[in-house]
């Protein structure tokens, strides 16, 4: 009998050392609300790349071109809620012995124009011909490309030497994003 | 009441690590040790576990960060503490829950001309979580890819499962000579709910292209199975999760099949070694399965306006949710169960002189008071298996207490100590064994922590 009290005792005491002596920091898991993600992704936005001789066909110039491709990403649920900033990069590289001018349209799902820009691309004279141009959409802006559900691309070529099924050279066209994300 | 029920049901899920038990493995004075080695020498004439308090077992654990780490109530931004979790750890850094209760247990002994044979049996409830940290997608949460040209994000960092199962179980050990014991048992598991998402490879790059801006290459082979929980998904469905549980708990769940094989061996009459093989099984998802795959490769280049053709070109994010869709498929799964092995070598000293017996424990055997061992635990994982390495030192303070001290390094610790006691008064058998004690100056900071205690009825053999 006299053991086993002093075994009760051996035992209540181990586990009041264990319990007595731990302790913990305090913790707050409700900070779980305060997260806040800010990525920022790039990706392309547009590209396309002309050769001089597709802007003839049986000797004839064609003087404009103009495709309206669907941009469905910016009016996504997703990002629509959580898109704070896009910065749109574009970048022309004319090698083509005539001058241009491309125009930009951004439209809404009802064909409204929300947006537009437009370059001026100089003619190529053997030195290198890049035009280039950052847009940053923000607030009310950022708005507006929300909007956005197609792109309408018009190419004018000015008038210059004539081209033939076999000039060299192409019109280039390349475009990306950055679009910054606050995720709450 | 179903409140409280639920209530418990879910601290159960969540207040519970690795499944390593390497203060029970081979504690024979605690019928329990059975489960984690069914030929362990383990000795009475019968006894029964109090429902529901005879094994209460949990372990949580997490290399690579704490609890601490991340909640900590210290002023600092919580967005700060998280960016320095996901960048000190690694792909290979995980979180595991696992939790234990034994709804009822019991055993008897088979008494035999050549030796005795045990049977055990009994049902437990078993929750088991395994996450990998999935540390490049966490990279590209917190960052995106802008600060990142040409890295490649690994999506197959991706591992995570979750299961609840309740496993019914009877085991069978026998005594063949003096030297050797075999033991095996059989389980029935029942899937309450599963979810698992272990099988994902894919990447995404983003590299300066001359072409386009970037080249952007996306490949996913994405996949999550689930079976049990498909229905709560439905806003129809009124959920009633007690009952739900209960039903699949008692075999109404998806059904697995498991075996457990182990045995104790005496070369010499101090030296001891054992080795067991513990959850050799599978489950069949058939019922209430459904599956979410995220499959396909796309290379994005952009909107490309078709001038030439003049026909309306694609919409490029439309063409990548086609080429990558976010598929549910309802087809049967197998999972495997995380297999254990354990394996132990002990050296007994101390050796106790006949007259000291207390006739109640009377053993034939010779008795040792001391014993040191060695034990090696290796667990399946998704990835590459978990193992921990333990020394220890047994002691049989009086009669009726029995403590066992170890020391153990895995991937979680190189400091863990444990210690497990196990009394008996008269028939009642009581035990409690926790490891990482050093880490009980603050809990919070532990990497991990696991705890064992529960109530037996035992009576041992009176004569012989």
């Amino acid at each position: 009998m006299m053991k086993l009290r002093a075994i009760h005792r051996i035992l209540s005491i181990l586990i009041l050392i264990l319990f007595s002596s731990s302790c913990a920091s305090d913790l707050d898991y409700n900070q779980v609300n305060d997260i806040k993600l800010e990525p920022v992704f790039i990706s392309n936005l547009a590209y396309f790349n002309i050769p001089a001789n597709e802007f003839v066909t049986g000797g004839i110039e064609h003087t404009v071109f103009m495709d309206t491709p669907a941009v469905d990403v910016f009016n996504d649920k997703f990002f629509k809620d959580n898109l704070s900033r896009v910065d749109l990069f574009f970048e022309v590289n004319n090698t083509i012995n005539r001058s241009y001018r491309i125009d930009l349209v951004f439209l809404d799902r009802n064909n409204q124009p929300v947006h537009s820009t437009n370059f001026i691309v100089p003619a190529y004279t053997g030195a290198e011909n890049i035009v280039t141009k950052t847009e940053i959409f923000q607030n009310a802006t950022l708005d507006l490309l929300k909007r956005t559900t197609k792109i309408t691309f018009t190419l004018t070529m000015f008038a210059g030497p004539p081209l033939s099924e076999n000039s060299i050279g192409s019109l280039k066209l390349r475009s990306g994003v950055t679009a910054y994300f606050i995720i709450e | 009441m179903r409140k409280i029920i639920l209530i418990f049901v879910l601290f159960l899920t969540i207040g519970c690590i690795s499944q390593n038990k390497q203060i029970l493995y081979n504690f024979t004075s605690v019928p329990q040790s059975l489960l984690t080695n069914p030929g362990s020498d383990v000795k009475y004439n019968w006894y029964f576990g109090i429902p529901l308090l005879s094994g209460i077992s949990t372990n949580v654990g997490s290399s690579g960060f704490s609890a601490y780490d991340l909640f900590a109530d210290n002023g600092v931004d919580f967005n700060v503490k998280l960016r320095n979790v996901v960048f000190s750890t690694t792909r290979k850094d995980r979180v595991v829950l696992n939790e234990q209760i034994e709804l009822f247990s019991g055993g008897f002994k088979i008494a035999g001309d050549q030796g005795d044979s045990y049977v055990s049996f009994g049902m437990y409830q078993e929750f088991d979580f395994m996450s990998y940290v999935p540390k490049d997608i966490a990279v590209l949460a917190l960052d995106g890819n802008r600060d990142y040209l040409g890295k490649v994000f690994n999506l197959g960092d991706l591992s995570v499962k979750a299961e609840m199962l309740s496993v019914f179980h009877i085991g069978f050990h026998k005594k063949i000579n003096e030297k050797l014991i075999l033991g095996a048992r059989g389980k029935i598991y029942s899937s309450i709910y599963n979810a698992n998402s272990t099988n994902n490879s894919g990447y995404i790059y983003t590299i300066p292209s001359t072409q386009g801006v970037y080249e952007q290459m996306i490949y996913s082979d994405l996949q999550l199975n689930t079976s049990g929980t498909a229905k709560y998904d439905d806003e129809d469905y009124e959920p009633n999760a007690v009952k739900d549980i209960t039903k699949r708990a008692f075999l109404g769940g998806n059904l697995g099949l498991g075996f457990d094989a182990g045995l104790t061996y005496y070369p010499k009459k101090h030296i001891q070694i054992t080795a067991s093989v513990i959850d050799l099984g599978f489950i069949k998802h058939a019922k209430e399965v459904e599956s979410l795959t995220f499959k396909g490769t796309y290379k994005y280049e952009g909107v490309i306006p078709k001038f030439s053709s003049g026909g309306s070109a694609e919409d490029g994010y439309q063409e990548f949710k086609d080429a990558i869709p976010l598929d549910t498929l309802y087809a049967d799964y197998t999972t495997w169960r995380p297999t254990k092995f354990n394996t132990s070598i002990q050296f007994s000293f101390d050796e106790e002189r006949p007259e000291d017996c207390n006739c109640l424990n009377y053993d034939p055997e010779t008795i040792y008071k001391s014993a040191v061992g060695a034990q090696l635990f290796v667990m399946s994982t998704p990835r590459t298996p978990l193992v921990a390495f333990t020394t220890y030192y047994r002691r049989k303070i009086f009669n009726s207490l029995q403590m066992k001290a170890t020391y153990t390094i895995d991937s979680y610790s190189y400091k863990n100590i444990g210690v497990g006691l196990s009394s008996m008064f008269g028939p009642v058998n009581f035990y409690v064994l926790a490891d990482n004690l050093l880490e009980y100056k603050d809990v919070t900071k532990a990497n991990s922590l696991s705890f064992q205690l529960g109530l037996n009825v035992i009576f041992k053999n009176s004569k012989k």
